[in-house]
């Protein structure tokens, strides 16, 4: 498990901080999904987890084992793929593979076998000796993500590794990246994309300006136990809200807390009996979108 | 040792197809050692012919007159191009470009030679000089005082002649051109052994190899801009390569270009530029070999080290080129790689002693020209050394900074 401790972080100049005092618990063996607006801190987050953001203050620790040290026993247990295509345009797939396996510090054969792993689970194996500059844009991702996963690490951070790729590629990442738990490597993924991270990630954290607004299982955040009716033109008589326990949300919206079959039945025919036409019903899950938009509550970030 | 393998044969890799990086590190010297070597040739010969024609209007036609003419042609480094007697043609001829000056006798000038002006009462008519306007002032001084030692020459002669009548003495006549005083005769000061004074091809070769060494500015910085802006030195950073791994990286391959760069140069002045007609580049042997490759190791250093500081100040490539690049020509004009330093007024001389590219090129000069000992080019090594660590350490203090 990640343990992140009431970790804060202010750049130099920074009126605001980018972390504070945030805490985190990350389960080992699943996709966590990490969403916010910009400028939430999750990019923070990840360089902080990633080791090359010092916080001032807090701690992290991987199975109990602060980060530093860990690193120190092994370079290849955390693994970075950033947003940008973090490799060299001007070398080839496999050359590409071959000089962070380097890094990496495998030996010639290891890493040989190594690559030839990672190109074929990446599908790259056609493009191997490819320039990667001359690579499409899914190529170019699934070859950043086959780098993360050089090392076989135990928790790969994923910093919005589906941006600016065909539906074909992200299928095939998300795909990927769903099937690398079961091989051992916890996943740690941010993105922009609500559905994404409703399809992949079983457990999630929100967070903005640099704190968890709310994190927890998937099914336990989408779960909601208010009707949300929209009706269609005007407002509601009055009474008709008195009668069934109404409550203004917003201009034609109205909720229902905690309704049984028989209290939504008896609302559905004051609607019909009053002439009232229904635009919408909603009850039981919202999706995440309507989770995020409703904490966050701000429509435009920079 | 696995990592800095990686780094190094990235960096060839990276730099094997980076074809401008190539041509700014091996093409451009090569062009300019063969332009400036060609196009400098007799500058850096003493005693060379100028190619400027000049022409002689006698207009005396006495047997002094032909003897100031042929002493003139014997002795001046100008070429002679035409004899007349017309001064209107003469001036045409300058005009059109044909001749550059034109040196006149007036009429009576023989009668005259031993009589200055208003000394019998009678004024005598100078030599005149006609010239193209755009000449040099160098080249129209020079050409009068060859004039003058000509004209010095003949009177001492006829002196001479008319003494040894008057007192009975013996003095062989019929000869027409005589030498006074003896030939200037110039020595280059050596320490060791005497050999020539240095050609074009001793100025340019070290000065656009140094030049060259510097411009690994350029590809140093398009990879690790590239690195930076791409995200591979923060993924590089998260493998936990330490920054001073990531310097190492690259230190070592632009070395070994720079040694390339090296031979490259001087196998171009050995035997490229002796094929175009000019001097063959002599390189000293056994310790003063030794004691060279030191001078080229430390300013590579420097370069190198410079490079990477240009690399982690800058944020795009067009500013590393815009600083790499315009620092180099500044360093290169004040350091007497486009000018030497002996053709520059005192001030800019000591300017020059700021350059690191000047630096090099004396250190090179030192042991090539003077046979320098490694005490006399210590001082120089020294300041490249220097150099060379206080901007590897600022480099990695910027790196540290920015991948925290």
């Amino acid at each position: 498990m990640l343990s992140v401790e009431a970790v804060s972080h202010t750049y130099a100049g920074a009126p605001q901080p980018a972390l504070c005092d945030l805490s985190l618990q990350v389960p080992d063996g699943g996709v966590y999904g990490l969403l916010g607006p910009n400028g939430a801190g999750k990019t923070s987050l990840i360089s902080a987890i990633a080791g090359i953001l010092h916080p001032d203050r807090g701690e992290i620790r991987l199975d109990g084992q602060l980060l530093a040290s860990l690193r120190r026993e092994d370079a290849r247990a955390i693994a970075l793929v950033p947003q940008d295509h973090a490799f060299y345009p001007m070398l080839t797939v496999r050359e590409n593979l071959r000089f962070f396996a380097g890094i990496l510090d495998f030996s010639a054969a290891g890493g040989r076998r190594r690559i030839d792993e990672c190109l074929a689970f990446a599908r790259l194996t056609q493009v191997a000796d490819q320039r990667a500059e001359h690579l499409s844009g899914g190529l170019r991702r699934r070859l950043n993500l086959a780098i993360g996963l050089l090392g076989q690490p135990r928790l790969l951070l994923l910093d919005e590794p589906t941006v600016g790729v065909d539906p074909q590629s992200r299928h095939f990442l998300l795909e990927s990246i769903a099937a690398l738990p079961a091989a051992g490597t916890s996943v740690i993924y941010t993105s922009h994309y609500m559905e994404e991270v409703q399809a992949i990630c079983r457990q999630l954290a929100i967070l903005d300006q640099g704190r968890v607004l709310l994190a927890g299982p998937l099914d336990s955040l989408l779960c909601h136990d208010e009707a949300v009716i929209e009706i269609a033109g005007g407002e509601l008589p009055a009474a008709l809200c008195e009668q069934h326990g109404l409550a203004a949300r917003a201009p034609g919206c109205y909720g229902l807390s905690r309704p049984d079959t028989a209290a939504l039945a008896g609302l559905l025919a004051s609607l019909a009996g009053a002439g009232i036409g229904l635009k919408r019903l909603h009850y039981g899950q919202q999706d995440l979108e309507q989770v995020f938009m409703g904490l966050t509550r701000r429509s435009l970030r920079d | 040792m696995t990592r800095l393998l990686a780094l190094w044969r990235k960096e060839f890799l990276a730099l094997g197809r980076d074809r401008h990086g190539l041509a700014a590190l091996f093409a451009m010297p090569v062009i300019f050692i063969l332009v400036m070597t060609m196009a400098l040739h007799d500058a850096f010969m003493p005693g060379a012919s100028i190619d400027v024609a000049y022409g002689i209007v006698d207009l005396d036609g006495s047997d002094h007159s032909r003897r100031l003419a042929a002493q003139l042609d014997r002795n001046s480094s100008f070429r002679l191009q035409q004899r007349s007697s017309d001064p209107a043609a003469a001036r045409d001829a300058i005009r059109n470009g044909e001749l550059a000056l034109v040196l006149v006798v007036p009429a009576g000038f023989g009668e005259r030679l031993l009589l200055p002006s208003g000394s019998d009462g009678k004024a005598t008519e100078p030599l005149t000089v006609m010239l193209d306007p755009a000449l040099n002032p160098a080249l129209r001084l020079a050409f009068q005082s060859q004039i003058g030692a000509a004209l010095g020459s003949l009177r001492a002669d006829e002196l001479t002649s008319r003494a040894a009548a008057q007192f009975g003495l013996a003095f062989t006549p019929g000869r027409q051109v005589r030498d006074w005083p003896e030939e200037i005769v110039s020595v280059a000061v050596q320490n060791m052994r005497d050999v020539r004074p240095p050609s074009s091809v001793q100025q340019n070769v070290p000065a656009w190899l140094v030049f060259a060494m510097f411009f690994v500015v350029i590809p140093v910085a398009a990879i690790f801009i590239v690195e930076r802006h791409c995200g591979t030195l923060q993924r590089l950073a998260s493998m936990g390569l330490p920054p001073g791994h990531l310097l190492a990286g690259k230190l070592l391959p632009f070395f070994v270009v720079n040694q390339l760069q090296a031979l490259v140069m001087v196998l171009v002045g050995m035997l490229l530029v002796p094929l175009l007609g000019g001097e063959a580049l002599v390189m000293p042997t056994g310790g003063g070999l030794l004691r060279w490759w030191l001078v080229a190791a430390a300013v590579s250093l420097c370069a190198v080290a410079w490079a990477l500081l240009v690399a982690s100040l800058a944020r795009t490539i067009q500013q590393a080129t815009i600083i790499g690049g315009v620092g180099n020509i500044l360093m290169g004009a004040v350091g007497g790689i486009m000018v030497p330093r002996f053709m520059m007024p005192a001030g800019m001389q000591q300017l020059a002693e700021w350059s690191p590219m000047a630096w090099g090129l004396e250190s090179f000069h030192q042991i090539m020209l003077r046979q320098g000992t490694l005490a006399e080019v210590w001082p120089g090594l020294a300041k490249l050394l220097a150099f060379a660590l206080v901007a590897l350490l600022l480099a990695a203090w910027l790196n540290q900074r920015k991948t925290t």
